[in-house]
């Protein structure tokens, strides 16, 4: 019995366990890829644990962990609280409702040289293409919400006297919360993609940063150490949001 | 009186023909403050319909609707509310779903706070003060959903097919529940039901409806005495007799 549960357990490592000791007899051990192509895993271990000690790792992580929820956040201040206007309020709805298709699956990184151009190089760019990213996911989940709040929840709050301003913030915004939830999870990811595209072209700093510069140097060590952080990261926020999911019982 | 409807039409207009369907043609009727009154009728007989006019959720395409004198042209916390399905808030617990009138209309939290404690002894629901509506029976649900409304000393309630989804002891308990708080004070309540025994048993007046269009059949006085008793025979004569009126209604 313990057998077969230490085993559903850890099944998902069966694989990934495989393949590192592939990867490592191929590279490492037969060398049949030069290093400068692709780097076995003693190199990605190396390359680990420089980056660990001399604090680089941590000083890029942390700054792109910044960019990521800065951006996120102001997106959700936008997204949520338009959201929860234009879905109150069809007629508003319907005058942006174009806007909102035409630039809705315009790329993020599309917008890259305007943010070089206006922000120039840095953080602001890297904040304003994840904010483009992730504020419309967010804006069109909240709607949706609003859409789908219960006729019911409404008409009784309207039998209590409720006011337009109480309506929203104490029966749609409560009631909208899981689909804004789901929203942020989809945005948290679109914008972990954007700030990686965004440090790789226009910005001196954080993990996307790290990776190009350290591949351009030869050091693909360092490229994959940067690449596996990014998936990390991504997991950890999975993570919370599916936690976060399960916290909401309505 | 509370309630006077004079002339009332509603029509929706049919998605597949596009033709006008009268779901309320011409409906007068006056309601006394104080009373007990039930509409009874087929399903589709517009009883619904009328109770979500009176409340204001809809505006009648015709006629006139007042509530002590002034027109009703939107929902107001001057008349409570309970629906079918309970409509609890799934976000509030037992005793914020309670205050949730109360909060907005501004009053004193821990006032609101201790008379929410006060309702919910009453009807045993004190212990759940701190639960989730998901967390709760069918049962409990209404009774909480019933007590949101009069907590907030509404003049009248409107109440659609509260106790249609309950189980008929739960149901039983609830009715005699709700007899007992009416006659404690003035308020009028109007019940909508397609239960003819829950009607004989709760009110002053039955109004039958008939279908396509609806309109009122009948309006009958329900002079049973009070605390009324289902098993006796003039309740089961007084059933049987409205039961009559509905089931020709349904051959139209």
């Amino acid at each position: 019995m313990t057998d077969i549960r230490l085993f559903n357990k850890f099944d998902k490592l069966i694989l990934p366990i495989i393949l590192i000791i592939l990867w490592y007899i191929i590279c490492d051990v037969l060398i049949l890829v030069p290093s400068y192509m692709f780097p076995g895993p003693v190199e990605v271990v190396n390359a680990f644990i420089k980056l660990l000690v001399s604090g680089k790792l941590f000083r890029d992580v942390i700054d792109t962990l910044y960019k990521v929820l800065f951006g996120l956040f102001l997106a959700a201040v936008v997204g949520i609280s338009c959201g929860i206007i234009l879905g109150w309020f069809k007629k508003l709805e319907r005058l942006c409702t174009l806007i909102i298709s035409v630039l809705r699956p315009i790329p993020p990184i599309a917008w890259i040289p305007f943010s070089i151009l206006w922000f120039g190089i840095g953080t602001a760019p890297a904040v304003f293409i994840i904010f483009m990213g992730c504020v419309f996911p967010i804006l069109v989940s909240t709607i949706d919400g609003v859409h789908r709040t219960k006729g019911v929840l409404i008409e009784a709050a309207q039998s209590f006297g409720a006011s337009s301003t109480q309506m929203l913030t104490e029966v749609i915004l409560p009631a909208t919360v899981p689909y804004i939830v789901s929203g942020l999870k989809v945005g948290i990811g679109i914008a972990l993609m954007c700030t990686i595209s965004g440090e790789m072209i226009g910005s001196s700093s954080g993990i996307g940063y790290m990776i190009l510069t350290s591949t351009n140097l030869f050091d693909t060590g360092s490229t994959v150490v940067g690449m596996l952080v990014i998936g990390l990261i991504g997991i950890i926020f999975d993570y919370i949001f599916t936690k976060i999911q399960e916290q909401i019982f309505w | 009186m509370t309630f006077e409807i004079k002339g009332v039409s509603k029509t929706y207009t049919s998605k597949k023909h596009g033709e006008k369907i009268y779901a309320l043609q011409d409906i007068n009727l006056t309601i006394e403050t104080g009373k007990f009154v039930c509409f009874v009728g087929p399903s589709g007989c517009g009883k619904t319909t009328l109770l979500r006019l009176m409340e204001g959720f809809e505006n009648p395409d015709e006629g006139t609707i007042t509530d002590n004198g002034v027109l009703v042209t939107e929902p107001s916390s001057e008349r409570g509310f309970i629906f079918q399905d309970y409509s609890l808030f799934p976000w509030l617990n037992v005793l914020d779903n309670v205050t949730f009138g109360l909060d907005i209309a501004g009053k004193p939290e821990e006032e609101n706070k201790e008379r929410a404690y006060k309702y919910l002894e009453a009807v045993g629901l004190k212990d759940f003060a701190n639960k989730y509506p998901h967390e709760l029976s069918g049962g409990m649900k209404q009774r909480v959903a019933i007590i949101r409304s009069i907590i907030n000393d509404s003049k009248s309630l409107l109440m659609d097919e509260p106790f249609s989804a309950l189980d008929v002891q739960t149901k039983h308990k609830l009715e005699e529940q709700l007899v007992n708080n009416w006659r404690g004070n003035d308020r009028t309540i109007i019940f909508v039901t397609h239960d003819v025994e829950e009607a004989a048993f709760l009110s002053d007046e039955i109004v039958v409806f008939s279908r396509r269009p609806g309109r009122i059949k009948k309006v009958f006085e329900n002079n049973l005495p009070r605390p009324r008793d289902r098993s006796t025979y003039e309740f089961q004569d007084f059933v049987n007799e409205i039961t009559k009126h509905i089931d020709e209604s349904e051959d139209d």
